[in-house]
């Protein structure tokens, strides 16, 4: 599906992050200059200067950095009113050098907390997605309530 | 310090009813200029003698639509100051700009917004700019995202999750003595704050400014203009706009994560007036939600996340008497949203003496403006004595 631009909002340079989830891929993007990672992505490389940005395949797993539990959406939102309440998170992708991604994370899990550990799945476009193929987190069963996020291993 | 500093001052303020979403009797563009009027009937001036008009937002009544009816003998500057509420004091700094260049000479700094003329928030609010990174995950572009900036504030930095009611309640026991507010005559018990429902956690719904239909106008001219007018004039002593190297529009990539985007511009506006926040008397703190103005508060220096839970107290926020009282006519929260606009003109009549929660004998008073946006500013007006 072509993925660009159909949400106008944002700087419009992640149409290849989109594509490569409907292809069943999770790549975020990394100057081919300085191997910095960039997110949100861009056409040119701050860092360096270099308008050759790649897309790299990483792990689908993170870290819970931030969290709301949704119990009321404005009328923008409107086609997850059906899904209330539901969780959504920024989550940080060592991986990706600290990258943080925003989605959804599935059900209402009692672990929920930042620092929390997720692992990723593809869900297909829903019209609740606003007909993007999306990423949504699952909290890692083994990732054991602890108090902060400074304290957990990585 | 910056020669901008005391060159232009606030010398009329004007505003329309603050009307229940959906309900004004009038346009987007009859409100604004009610509100024009309103300001140069206060400033003591003829409405066709205003040369300048600056706005923030989306707004679409543009002096070039206003001056018709305004009678405008000459459109000599205009100007749009980015971002959303972030651009409230950043569009009150274009406006001294411009008569500090020569620019222009009576400038208008307006926002007006009615539900039956254009669409709320999504295009009014946020120009229809939410990323396809949010949207997509349902995540809207003010909502979570500032549930989740507060929740970490909370959560990873300790702040405690009761100064957010002491914001609200800040701004509701103001409305109580400000008859204008729509929160006037409802005061909030900590009880109803507690048991009213969650929004998005850990806002409860009074964690949420209201929404309003009217507008609200301030117009400047240069300070030796000022002394020869009316009003007691409120100078602008600086007004800082812009965002730091690794704040701007990044996704909530941003650093630090949860700043809400006022550290280094709190810093040139210390500078820039020669004062602290030590010595300001009074702030009117733009509050989409609670959490957000505690955020500003803490990149202000009025206290750190340590020290938060103790210097965010009902008692220590509300006039007379509190340390640092903050929206004195009630707030976005409890007066009134016409995008926030309204901050500016309790700014200006602390200044005067004039507010319904009047803080005595204040000489500086501050006004933030939207916290989380990508770029945002924050201004400082002081009373003569000051300069
Ligand atoms: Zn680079």
């Amino acid at each position: 599906m072509a993925a660009t631009a159909r949400i106008r909002g944002g700087i419009g340079a992640d149409g290849p992050f989109w594509d490569a989830l409907d292809a069943g891929e999770f790549r975020i993007a990394r100057c081919r200059g300085c191997n910095e990672w960039l997110m949100p992505a861009h056409f040119r490389c701050g860092t360096c200067g270099s308008w050759d940005i790649g897309w790299d395949e990483v792990d689908a797993t993170g870290i819970i950095y931030a969290w709301t539990r949704n119990h009321a959406v404005s009328d923008v939102l409107k086609e997850r009113r059906g899904a209330l309440p539901y969780v959504t998170a920024l989550v940080e992708l060592p991986q990706a050098g600290g990258a943080r991604l925003p989605g959804v994370i599935v059900g209402d899990p009692p672990n929920l907390r930042i620092g929390a550990r997720v692992r990723g799945t593809i869900r297909p476009p829903e019209e609740r997605s606003r007909g993007y193929a999306t990423m949504v987190w699952q909290i890692e069963d083994d990732s054991a309530p602890a108090t902060r996020v400074g304290e957990t291993e990585a | 310090m910056s020669g901008l500093r005391g060159a232009a001052a606030v010398v009329g303020i004007g505003q329309t009813p603050y009307y229940k979403r959906g309900t004004s009797p009038d346009s987007e563009m009859k409100l604004a200029l009610r509100a024009i009027v309103a300001a140069a009937e206060d400033a003591g001036l003829d409405p066709a003698e205003i040369d300048g008009f600056v706005s923030y937002g989306s707004e679409r009544n543009t002096g070039q639509k206003l001056m018709p009816g305004l009678g405008t003998r000459s459109l000599r500057f205009a100007g749009l100051a980015w971002t959303h509420g972030g651009g409230i004091p950043a569009a009150v700094g274009l406006a001294a700009m411009a008569i500090y260049a020569g620019q222009a000479d009576v400038v208008v700094v307006y926002r007006a917004m009615a539900e039956g003329s254009n669409q709320r928030l999504q295009v009014a609010v946020t120009q229809d700019d939410t990323p396809a990174q949010f949207l997509a995950n349902g995540i809207d572009m003010v909502l979570q995202r500032s549930a989740m900036r507060t929740q970490r504030m909370i959560e990873h930095e300790g702040v405690p999750r009761e100064t957010l009611e002491a914001i609200a309640q800040a701004g509701y026991h103001h409305a109580q003595q400000n008859p204008q507010a729509v929160g006037y005559g409802t005061p909030l018990s900590h009880d109803a704050y507690e048991a009213s429902r969650y929004i998005s956690e850990p806002y409860h719904l009074f964690d949420c400014s209201r929404e309003n239909d009217g507008a609200a106008a301030v117009i400047l001219v240069s300070a030796e203009r000022a002394r020869t007018l009316k009003q007691t004039p409120a100078y602008l002593l600086s007004c800082p706009m812009g965002a730091s190297a690794t704040m701007g529009s990044r996704e909530d990539n941003h650093e630090p994560y949860t700043s809400v985007g006022f550290i280094d511009l709190a810093k040139r506006m210390w500078r820039e007036s020669g004062y602290g926040p030590e010595d300001v008397d009074v702030a009117q703190i733009y509050e989409n939600f609670t959490g957000m103005a505690v955020g500003t508060m803490i990149d202000h220096g009025f206290c750190t996340a340590e020290t938060a839970g103790d210097v965010l107290q009902l008692d220590n926020l509300v006039a007379p008497d509190g340390g640092i009282p903050i929206n004195t006519s009630g707030g976005n929260i409890a007066d009134g949203f016409i995008h926030g606009m309204g901050l500016v003109l309790e700014a200006v009549r602390q200044i005067r003496g004039t507010s319904t929660n009047q803080v005595p004998g204040a000489k500086l008073s501050m006004m933030a403006g939207g916290p989380g946006d990508s770029v945002t500013s924050t201004a400082l007006f002081g009373s003569e004595a000051t300069l």
